[in-house]
């Protein structure tokens, strides 16, 4: 559906993206996700066609549009702002693409009124100012504007970042929901790593303009591609050479010492609950409460383990106790420690340099 | 907690001393004037009467002044907004080559407006101006008087008074989301589109403010239509101030300045109104810069290229040729030719050693400064109470305090010199029509709103944790605000001092009705070398002090915001105010009146 080949982007001097390939397929929910200056926003701006690529080509369903504006390119956008015009209504922001396009007026009004009633918007919310629209009902207008010009693909700009957590979490719910039942292609920016994970088919993670890892949400958490990756996406304790030696001599893993080791946090537990777990033994060095469950800081083999334990009324352990650490060998994350690649399995054998 | 009953205010002597001086002051100077101008006018023998009414409808010339007034406004109501939304989208808006030099030129009204701006035209285009005296060599036909009557007033009051579309409409222009325009561009718009559709409509709460200021300085104009208006052309204010100089005359001065007053607070209403109606700013939390916008159309660029760069020449040739013309000697002034031969520095000698050169500036300078000084000085206690108490007390006050922002300075003038032509218990029974006080106090009062504004800003952006920190460790107010508050604010209060310094430098609407006939500040003293009375010798002044001026005004500017752009820089030595156009008089915001006076920069009237 979207094809970006060989892109590169450079502001003066800058290369904000040196060589960007990606891929979206048909009706897919795809999201790109990287810290802030990653160049996330700039791929979605060249797919936009705001920004003209130095190299590359960009294609939309086949057809190459890396030369066409913004408006001949079937893409609808919502902005991070959502970028409503305050001088007019509800309506005429919806019928705005409509009105320029010299729609018959009666037409226009029927594909807003029917592009509204799907987004749930009322006909009273359709004559009122956009400023008197709370956050959510905003969002609405815009995600209705861009698509009642029934756009090829869906393009959304950190559509979230502005809005509390309460409303964020219900609004992502929301757009889910609309993407679903209009089933269009759509590409979402975010830093969010937590709305990637909830919303997206798949997800494109990006570090300083380069691509890192696409993936399913489950790929790029469970097997992060590169230690980047893995230390953006959810949260794991750096483990230590001597850690890991303790673990292969425990278990019989051939872990290799001097890779980049890492530990998911609710990889690690404090009871031995079966399966292929190996145990270390560690004294707690911090805990704090979250009501839910408490974090837990756990010394072991010059590595400083977290993990999380479930507040179940169950007696925990308090500070300077001792301890043992259960988890499963295979759980352990290992990354090149030059170039940051995941080392696979059957890599490991290959002795590092 | 800062008491906010009246009860706690009572309380306090500071309070009670700087509550009992002000309310002197607005009794005197700002509430009895004006009331006493609307006795004068209706209960001229204590009972009521209409023979002012009577006597104005039948003078033909003050009907005819009252017309001229009005179709003057509505004119650069019109003219403005088209030469201003102009400039401010070429430097602003749209990608043209040069744009930081066509803003230069057209921000010279900043540095030059009032009488001295009426003057330099007239010196340039009159009868026997510069420019007028070549073309009549060229074409000897032509009318050496065509520059006069109201196409000269209108036009140079329209490219004058442009320094609030300057000021305001570039800055709601910059305030414009820029995601909006991206997203009008992605669903298909058209430059022409989105200009008309998306960004003007954008722009109208901040347009009409910009027209009714238009329209209010149009109204209450003094200086152009007296230099350049004719015997054809005359407006109000020119008239109130021909009966003011009558005593048999002085209650259809009184009248005609009760109208501009009760126009300006309509057409003020009116303005508070329209933004009360509709919000149009934008609904965003996040929003992204403004980015110029090309023109696609190659016939359009390069007629709004040429335009932008005419309206630049219009703009600037008088700055240019009064500089250039202030080291001209005494011939070359009259026939317009100049040569490099010409050029000396013996009129900037003249005027900066002669004592009849230098007198006016001097007078000017100094009253300026006291006043300035005084207003500041003054207000520095009321704007920090008005800023901590909020209460009805404290309201009524400051509303009192904006009168002189809702009356045109005619009207003020009048009243003082009616007030205080005899002994009044009010001043200590003090006579001070004809003295040289009566000049000080107007300036002082016209000063007020403006510089009352500003503090209040400032002693709004302290931190009030900074206070409570103090006062826990036992700071007694007076010396928490010497020690505090007062250094915090001196910078802003410095700021505000030089601005209105600056304005009164060159002031003419109020000096012509109050000032000591041997005390003659500045713009007097231009506009009586309009008339001829000096010479060319007279008109070689004029062109070193509009210079002097223009560098004075220039460099104060230059202190006050033009070091803004380097704030990242020199982070110490940030700017002192905030941006012109938001903590100066916001007309989307604040009821302002025409009175340019009250703006940083003073355009033609």
């Amino acid at each position: 559906m979207i094809r970006l080949d060989n892109i590169e982007v450079s502001f003066g001097d800058f290369t904000a993206i040196p060589n960007l390939d990606l891929h979206v397929r048909p009706g897919e929910f795809f999201t790109l996700l990287g810290p802030s200056g990653c160049g996330k926003t700039t791929a979605l701006r060249t797919l936009a066609g705001f920004i003209q690529p130095a190299k590359g080509t960009v294609r939309v369903d086949g057809k190459d549009v890396t030369r066409l504006p913004s408006d001949k390119r079937q893409v609808g956008m919502v902005f991070q702002n959502y970028a409503l015009f305050p001088s007019m209504s509800v309506w005429e922001n919806i019928a705005f693409g409509l009105r320029v396009r010299k729609e018959k007026p009666a037409d226009s009004d029927h594909l807003v009124r029917d592009i509204a009633r799907r987004v749930d918007l009322s006909d009273e919310q359709l004559a009122k100012n956009v400023a008197e629209l709370s956050g959510g009902q905003q969002q609405r207008v815009a995600v209705a504007r861009a698509l009642v010009l029934r756009p090829k693909i869906l393009l959304l700009d950190e559509p979230l970042s502005n809005l509390d957590a309460k409303l964020r979490h219900q609004l992502r719910q929301q757009l889910k929901d609309l993407q679903s039942e209009f089933g269009i292609t759509t590409v979402y920016v975010t830093h969010d790593q937590d709305e990637a994970l909830a919303m997206s088919d798949r997800v494109a993670v990006f570090n300083k303009g380069v691509v890192e890892q696409v993936g399913t949400p489950q790929e790029i958490y469970d097997h992060s591609a590169t230690e980047f990756v893995c230390n953006f996406i959810g949260d794991s304790s750096a483990l230590t050479p001597d850690f890991v030696a303790e673990v292969n001599r425990l278990s019989g893993a051939d872990l290799l010492t001097d890779a980049n080791s890492y530990l998911r946090v609710e990889k690690a537990s404090l009871n031995a609950d079966g399966g292929t777990v190996v145990g270390l033994p560690g004294t707690v060095t911090s805990r704090t409460y979250h009501g839910l469950h408490s974090r837990y800081v756990v010394h072991s083999h010059g590595a400083d383990i977290r993990l999380l334990l479930r507040e179940d009324g169950s007696p925990q352990p308090e500070p300077g106790s001792t301890v043992t650490v259960y988890f499963q060998p295979a759980h352990v994350l290992q990354y090149h420690p030059e170039t940051g690649a995941a080392l696979q399995r059957e890599d490991q054998a290959v002795r590092l340099p | 907690m800062s008491g906010t009953s009246v009860r706690s205010m009572a309380r306090s002597p500071f309070v009670l001393v700087v509550g009992a001086v002000l309310t002197w002051f607005i009794a005197a100077f700002l509430v009895w004037p004006n009331l006493n101008i609307l006795l004068a006018t209706f209960f001229p023998d204590g009972s009521f009467s209409g023979r002012a009414a009577e006597k104005l409808f039948s003078s033909q010339r003050a009907i005819k002044a009252l017309g001229n007034s009005f179709l003057l406004a509505v004119a650069l109501s019109v003219t403005v907004n088209l030469v201003g939304i102009f400039i401010v989208l070429v430097t602003h808006y749209f990608r043209i080559r040069g744009s930081r030099i066509l803003f230069l030129g057209y921000a010279s009204t900043f540095i030059y407006g009032g009488i001295v701006l009426a003057a330099g035209y007239k010196f340039i285009y009159g009868d026997k101006g510069i420019v007028t005296s070549l073309l009549v060599k060229m074409f000897p036909g032509m009318d050496p008087g065509w520059f006069s009557g109201f196409f000269a007033v209108l036009v140079v009051m329209t490219f004058a008074t442009t320094t609030n579309h300057m000021l305001f409409v570039a800055n709601a222009l910059k305030g414009i989301d820029y995601q909006t325009i991206e997203a009008a561009k992605n669903l298909g718009a058209s430059p022409w589109t989105i200009l008309r559709r998306i960004v003007l409509p954008m722009l109208k709460p901040t347009l009409f403010a910009v027209t009714i200021l238009s329209f209010l300085t149009g109204l209450g104009a003094l200086s152009a239509p007296q230099v350049l208006g004719g015997r054809d052309f005359q407006t109000i204010t020119p008239m109130i101030l021909t009966f003011t100089n009558s005593p048999t005359s002085r209650d259809l001065a009184a009248l005609l300045a009760v109208i501009l007053g009760l126009a300006t607070i309509l057409m003020l209403a009116v303005m508070s109104r329209l933004e009360r109606g509709g919000t149009y700013f934008s609904v965003s939390k996040v929003s992204s810069a403004l980015q110029k916008q090309d023109i696609t159309n190659p016939v359009a660029n390069v007629v709004v290229h040429a335009a932008a760069y005419i309206l630049f020449a219009i703009y600037t040739l008088p700055v240019v040729l009064i500089v250039l013309y202030s080291f001209a000697d005494g011939a070359a002034i009259q026939t317009g030719q100049l040569s490099l031969g010409s050029l000396t520095l013996d009129n900037y000698s003249r005027v900066l050693t002669q004592q009849s050169g230098l007198r006016p500036f001097i007078v000017s300078v100094v009253y300026s400064a006291l006043a300035a000084l005084i207003a500041v000085g003054g207000l520095l206690f009321v704007a920090r109470l008005l800023q901590k108490y909020r209460n009805w007390v404290a309201t009524a006050f400051e509303y009192l305090l904006h009168i002189p922002w809702i009356l045109p300075s005619a009207l003020l003038a009048l009243g003082l010199i009616v007030s205080y032509d005899h002994p009044n218990p009010l001043v200590g029974g003090a006579v001070l029509t004809g003295t040289t006080v009566i000049l000080l106090i107007a300036f002082v009062t016209v000063k007020i709103p403006f510089t009352l504004r500003m503090l209040k800003a400032s002693f709004a952006s302290v931190n009030s944790s900074l206070e409570e920190a103090a006062a826990i460790m036992g700071a007694k107010t007076l010396y928490m605000f010497r020690r505090i508050l007062l250094p915090l604010v001196l910078p802003a209060a410095a700021a505000i001092t030089a601005l209105n310094f600056n304005s009164l430098l060159d002031d003419y609407d109020t000096a012509i009705f109050l000032a000591h006939p041997l005390v003659q500040p500045l713009g007097l003293v231009i506009k009586a070398n309009t008339d001829g009375a000096e010479g060319v010798e007279g008109v070689a002044n004029t062109f070193v002090y509009t210079v002097l001026l223009m560098v004075i005004t220039g460099v104060t500017m230059y202190l006050v915001y033009g070091r803004a752009g380097r704030r990242g820089t020199s982070p110490k030595r940030g700017r002192a105010l905030p941006p012109v156009s938001s903590a100066a008089p916001p007309p989307a915001v604040t009821a302002v009146s025409g009175e340019d006076s009250k703006l940083p920069a003073a355009p033609a009237r």
